[in-house]
């Protein structure tokens, strides 16, 4: 099926007028950065912000490991004075740890991953794939990434406020009540809180947004159905956001409100139940947990395909199991609360329900690997990330159908093996998703090619590292060392000290990374409209390196027949 | 070290898929056994004096660089680990290796040097029902075990039980016997050189340990006074959240004597990773010494007496919270 | 800078309609998420999850058949960090007759040198049992005060339904366990 395809000669595009409204387009310095409305500014905006977002995040977590490499607590003492607190009081340190696992978890969740995929990838490609000018809401295009980078200052700021044992919010990146309620006095919750607010409603925004311009938007003759699966994937994810964030925001402000208003939605002291908070809570969270990684799909289905020089295997199929996914994320929070008392009928009811999710998600795998059957396989950079991507999504995925019995997670829940499980998924899954689609379209975005040895060099680096950082992490979780430790028995010592190794090791990818980005940017050669070659058939790829300021200010059509339609 | 455990971890296996966990609960159902053998095994422990036992290295705790699950000492534990070792482990390996196969040889076969021409193969049905069945299959495989594991799990305490209430506070858990008097032992962590010094784990060992017989079906009643705690004894495959202001209940059974550690495993504040969990499996006659030198009464002597001594034995959460004051009934060593 | 409306033909629906109509899903599950409070209570007492009693009247509690069996009650008592009262029941356990009422008694007192109003959250174990287990009089109905010093006897009245012999669930029950913690009240 060439559904999701165009060929450069099919289409009537006129990138001789490109360079002629570059001129005229694009606005002076302060108002194009600043008050963007074009959502290919946009989406570099976001990438930038994600990239910055990300190495705090990161630095974090090195701060993290490197306390972890040994038992006791070596340098907790020390980070809790530097960021103005009292390092020698050991609740102060220890409250330090909670503030930065907490830090860690939303950073990376709010304001690396989804900037990235969504804000990113999905600003600069969903409009270009489905033939559109731009994005259908430009303005409010502005606003959402303005709320974001509003929304992590209010985060970065609680980490320098009372919250309660010592700075900022250490209740983890969940806010479960009431440990966030009446168990962390002082504003720096608050801080978090409204973070997410404003974080949740740059999304909600983003979703609409995304929502209306995929509904209304495409070129003539692009159908759902020939939509690229990325954009399909962007869609889905946009539904989810809908639908979950809400609930989220509903959670968290009658956090808000049980703080500071005297309200106990969660307060068992006035009736309420701190365990409705993680329904709540889990009910927009299980689905973020798609909304992180659906986009990745996306973007690996359009690697694997332009790779192999091959249409994606079962378009419909990966198409309808990224929606199946989507409902069925809907249905099964409870797996994450398996420990708190529920029923056995509730216990049976989700993990039941979990493991549905193992079969379109066994539908996406193997219709990758079908699509790259029969094909004519060329190994450039994105591909190596792509196929990497394939097996450790796999790995994270088939722990998933451990933890989803009940019966087993009642030994695991809470250990290093579920951090196993979600860093395999989205550290080594989401995170290796857009390191594809970041190489796969880094030329195209900014006009220069990259080295592929670098990106290849970077990605050989950062399999052993992460796998190395995460693979032990499972035995650990197996002996029964729980989740958000500073501090372990002897016993733990060999695998966390491996572990810390393994992060060091990733932490010179990110390096070489950078190293990669900012040599391309500097000296790399001049990118072609189509670099990929015959296999790379979407419609960025009929555009110039980079696109036009504006582009398909005469739509392209999209002819079945040309295509080689179905 | 793991390469040992890995070794260990086949053999048992091997053998874990001989012997089905039903049989293994049945054996442990007729407790008598188990507390005859231990009443031997647990030498020190004159009557009177209750001597905090040496644990033993191994049993109970994590293992240096251990890879695998710690040694299962309750049948639920058996049930579980055999499910986990012989059933999900061999499956997720073969479906990780799998997919790993199916990328390489792609990888090799199709590479472009030798397959120029990519098809243009882009449905086939027949995969993709096998595709989709096939896991359907697997999943239900797996849910079949996996529901009866978890029916097992809640199987409801019985008559001849014990009632053991664990308070979680902020950070230190309160273990009371409502059957026995009603008194509470407030257990906290040892500082590193105490433990070292007594031969026990640090970070794990405590000062005062929850004190349970062997064999006998322990009715586990958690409860959170402050903020949401866990409780949770991984050897003893047992994990329950202590949640303020709402009562949690499930049997937790020890089939032989030992110190079986554990840890807090809810976020709860600053010192979270500082409040570990010591369960201490005695031979009946011996936790009822245990039980009479707290304070206590038998539960067979006066079950609804137990009232009348409450003045010495009860104790009041609000007076727990002020700190390692020990209590009217707690042990001092 | 060309309009939208200049360049993309007019699609079927205005942008402004399917913005809409996604801000409107949005908005329903915001509504949704603070209707979850009472509609979780709700359910809860419905379906007794998480161990949420039963509350009934006499004349429901008069219909009830008594049977000949027997099952054990534990009374479980506790009260919040900070809350200055002695709170226990008069005995930890009872046994009772199946369908027949049967009164528990729980003592509290407060220590302290103020009046102290406290109300009560509950729920029994094991959870399948709370659709079972019905209450036609308790103190934890009402916020209670306790002047200082003040010692008092608190009544409940309850009854295990008949129904609970015949549901797989919870036939093999052995023992139920009515658990309350004292809060100081936020409203008083």
């Amino acid at each position: 099926m060439m559904a999701t395809t165009a060929t450069p000669e099919t289409l009537p595009v006129h990138d001789d007028h490109a360079h002629a409204h570059d001129d005229h387009g694009a606005p002076p310095f302060f108002q194009r950065w600043f008050m963007s409305t074009n959502h290919k500014d946009i989406g570099t905006l976001y990438l930038i912000f994600a990239i910055m977002a990300g190495v705090i995040g990161g630095a974090v977590s090195g701060i993290m490991r490197a306390e972890l490499a040994a038992p006791g607590i070596q340098y907790l003492g020390w980070w809790t004075t530097f960021l103005g607190g009292d390092g020698a009081n050991f609740d102060e340190t220890l409250h330090l740890w909670n503030v930065l696992i907490s830090a860690h978890g939303l950073i990376m969740v709010f304001f690396m991953v989804m900037p990235a995929v969504i804000g990113g990838f999905g600003n600069w490609f969903v409009p270009i794939m489905i033939g559109a000018p731009d994005m259908a809401f430009p303005r409010m295009n502005n606003i959402s990434f303005w709320l974001t980078f509003f929304a992590f200052i209010s985060l970065m700021t609680s980490a320098f406020m009372p919250g309660g044992t010592g700075m900022g919010a250490g209740t983890g990146w969940t806010v479960y009540a009431p440990l966030s309620t009446y168990g962390s006095p002082g504003p720096a919750v608050d801080f978090a809180i409204f973070s997410l607010h404003l974080a949740g409603a740059a999304s909600i925004m983003g979703a609409i947004n995304f929502i209306t311009t995929i509904f209304n938007m495409r070129a003539p003759g692009m159908t759902l159905h020939k939509m690229p699966l990325f954009v399909w994937s962007v869609l889905v994810t946009a539904f989810l956001l809908l639908l979950a964030l809400p609930v989220l925001a509903a959670a968290i402000t009658m956090l808000l409100t049980d703080r500071n208003f005297g309200t106990t939605f969660f307060d068992p002291a006035g009736g309420g139940d701190p365990i409705l908070y993680q329904h709540l809570f889990w009910f927009f969270g299980h689905p973020e947990v798609y909304i992180m990684i659906l986009p990745g799909f996306g973007i690996i289905s359009q690697i694997v395909s332009t790779f192999s020089r091959k249409p994606v295997f079962g378009y419909l199929g990966m198409a309808y199991a990224m929606v199946a996914i989507g409902v069925v994320g809907f249905i099964v929070w409870a797996h994450h609360m398996y420990t708190v008392g529920l029923s056995v009928n509730e216990k049976m009811y989700f993990t039941a329900a979990t493991m549905v999710i193992a079969v379109p998600t066994g539908i996406k795998i193997f219709s990758w690997i079908a699509t790259m059957w029969g094909g004519s396989l060329e190994f450039k950079s994105p591909m190596w990330w792509a196929l990497g991507f394939i097996f450790l999504f796999t790995v994270g995925g088939v722990t998933g159908v451990v933890l989803a019995n009940g019966g087993i997670d009642d030994n695991l829940h809470d250990t290093y093996y579920v951090v196993a499980h979600f860093h395999y998924v989205l550290s080594l899954g989401a995170v290796t998703a857009l390191f594809a689609g970041w190489w796969y379209w880094f030329p195209k975005m900014f006009g220069k090619m990259h080295s592929e040895f670098l990106a290849k060099l970077q990605f050989v680096v950062f399999f052993i590292g992460v796998n190395t950082l995460f693979f032990p992490m499972h035995f650990l979780g197996m002996q029964g060392m729980p989740r958000r430790y500073p501090d372990y028995t002897p016993a733990f010592e060999l695998w966390n000290k491996v572990a810390t190794d393994g992060y060091m090791i990733m932490s010179v990818s990110i390096a070489i990374f950078f190293v990669n980005v900012f040599w391309s940017l500097a000296a790399g050669k001049k990118a072609a409209p189509n670099y990929w070659g015959e296999g790379a058939t979407t419609l960025e790829w009929t555009l110039t390196s980079p696109p036009p300021f504006h582009q398909f200010e005469t739509l392209p059509v999209i002819d079945d027949k040309a295509t080689g339609g179905h | 070290m793991g390469i040992r455990r890995t070794v260990q971890y086949f053999a048992g296996a091997a053998t874990a898929l001989a012997v089905l966990p039903q049989a293994a609960l049945a054996a442990v159902a007729t407790t008598e056994a188990p507390v005859a053998e231990a009443t031997a095994a647990v030498a020190e422990a004159a009557t009177g004096g209750y001597v905090p036992m040496k644990p033993t290295p191994g049993k109970g705790m994590p293992v240096d660089g251990g890879i695998w699950f710690q040694d299962q000492y309750s049948p639920i534990g058996d049930y579980g680990s055999w499910m986990h070792d012989a059933l999900l482990m061999p499956l997720i390996t073969v479906i990780s290796l799998f997919v790993l196969l199916l990328l390489l040889w792609v990888m090799v076969r199709y590479r472009r040097g030798k397959n120029p021409v990519p098809s243009k193969t882009s449905h086939n049905t027949l995969i993709e029902v096998i595709w989709t069945g096939v896991p359907v299959l697997i999943l239900l495989g797996i849910a079949v075990p996996s529901i009866d594991l978890l029916a097992k799990q809640y199987e409801t305490a019985p008559k001849e039980a014990l009632t053991v209430k664990v308070n979680g506070y902020q950070w230190y858990w309160g273990y009371e016997y409502p059957d026995n008097g009603g008194f509470e032992v407030i257990s906290n962590m040892l500082p590193e050189e105490e433990a070292i010094a007594n031969g026990e784990p640090s970070h794990l060992a405590v000062d005062n340990r929850m004190v349970v017989p062997v064999g006998v079906p322990i009715r586990i009643q958690t409860m959170g006074m402050d903020v949401i705690h866990s409780f949770a004894v991984p050897s003893l495959w047992f994990k329950l959240d202590a949640v303020p202001g709402r009562l949690n209940e499930k049997v937790m059974l020890v089939k032989e004597p030992g110190v079986y550690y554990g840890q807090c495993s809810e976020l709860c504040g600053a010192r979270h990773g500082y409040m570990p969990i010591a369960v201490e499996a005695l031979p009946k006659e011996q936790f009822e010494a245990w039980v009479l030198e707290q304070g206590g009464e038998l539960k067979s002597a006066a079950p609804a007496a137990a009232a009348a001594p409450a003045a010495t034995a009860t104790e009041t959460p609000a007076e727990a919270t002020e700190g390692d004051a020990p209590a009217a009934a707690e042990t001092t060593a | 800078m060309n309009t939208l409306s200049e360049t993309a033909p007019q699609p079927a629906r205005s942008n402004g309609r399917v913005a809409l109509f996604a801000l409107s899903i949005a908005l329903g599950m915001l509504g949704l998420g603070y209707a979850s409070v009472p509609l979780y209570r709700i359910f809860c007492q419905v379906t007794g999850l998480n161990g949420t009693t039963q509350r009934v009247d006499a004349a429901q509690a008069n219909a009830v058949a008594v049977t000949d069996k027997q099952m054990s009650i534990r009374f479980d008592a506790n009260t919040a960090p900070g809350l200055a009262w002695d709170f226990k029941p008069e005995n930890p356990t009872e046994t009772v007759t199946i369908g027949a009422r049967d009164m528990a008694t729980f003592l509290a007192k407060n220590n302290s040198d103020k009046p102290i109003t406290g109300t009560a959250t509950f729920n029994v174990t094991p959870t399948q049992a709370g659709v079972y287990f019905s209450k036609v009089q308790c103190f934890c109905f009402t916020e209670q005060t306790l002047q200082p010093g003040e010692e008092v006897r608190m009544p409940v009245l309850f009854y295990v339904d008949p129904a609970i012999i015949d549901d797989p669930d919870t036939s093999d029950i052995e023992q139920i366990t009515l658990s309350y913690t004292f809060y100081e009240s936020k409203k008083g």
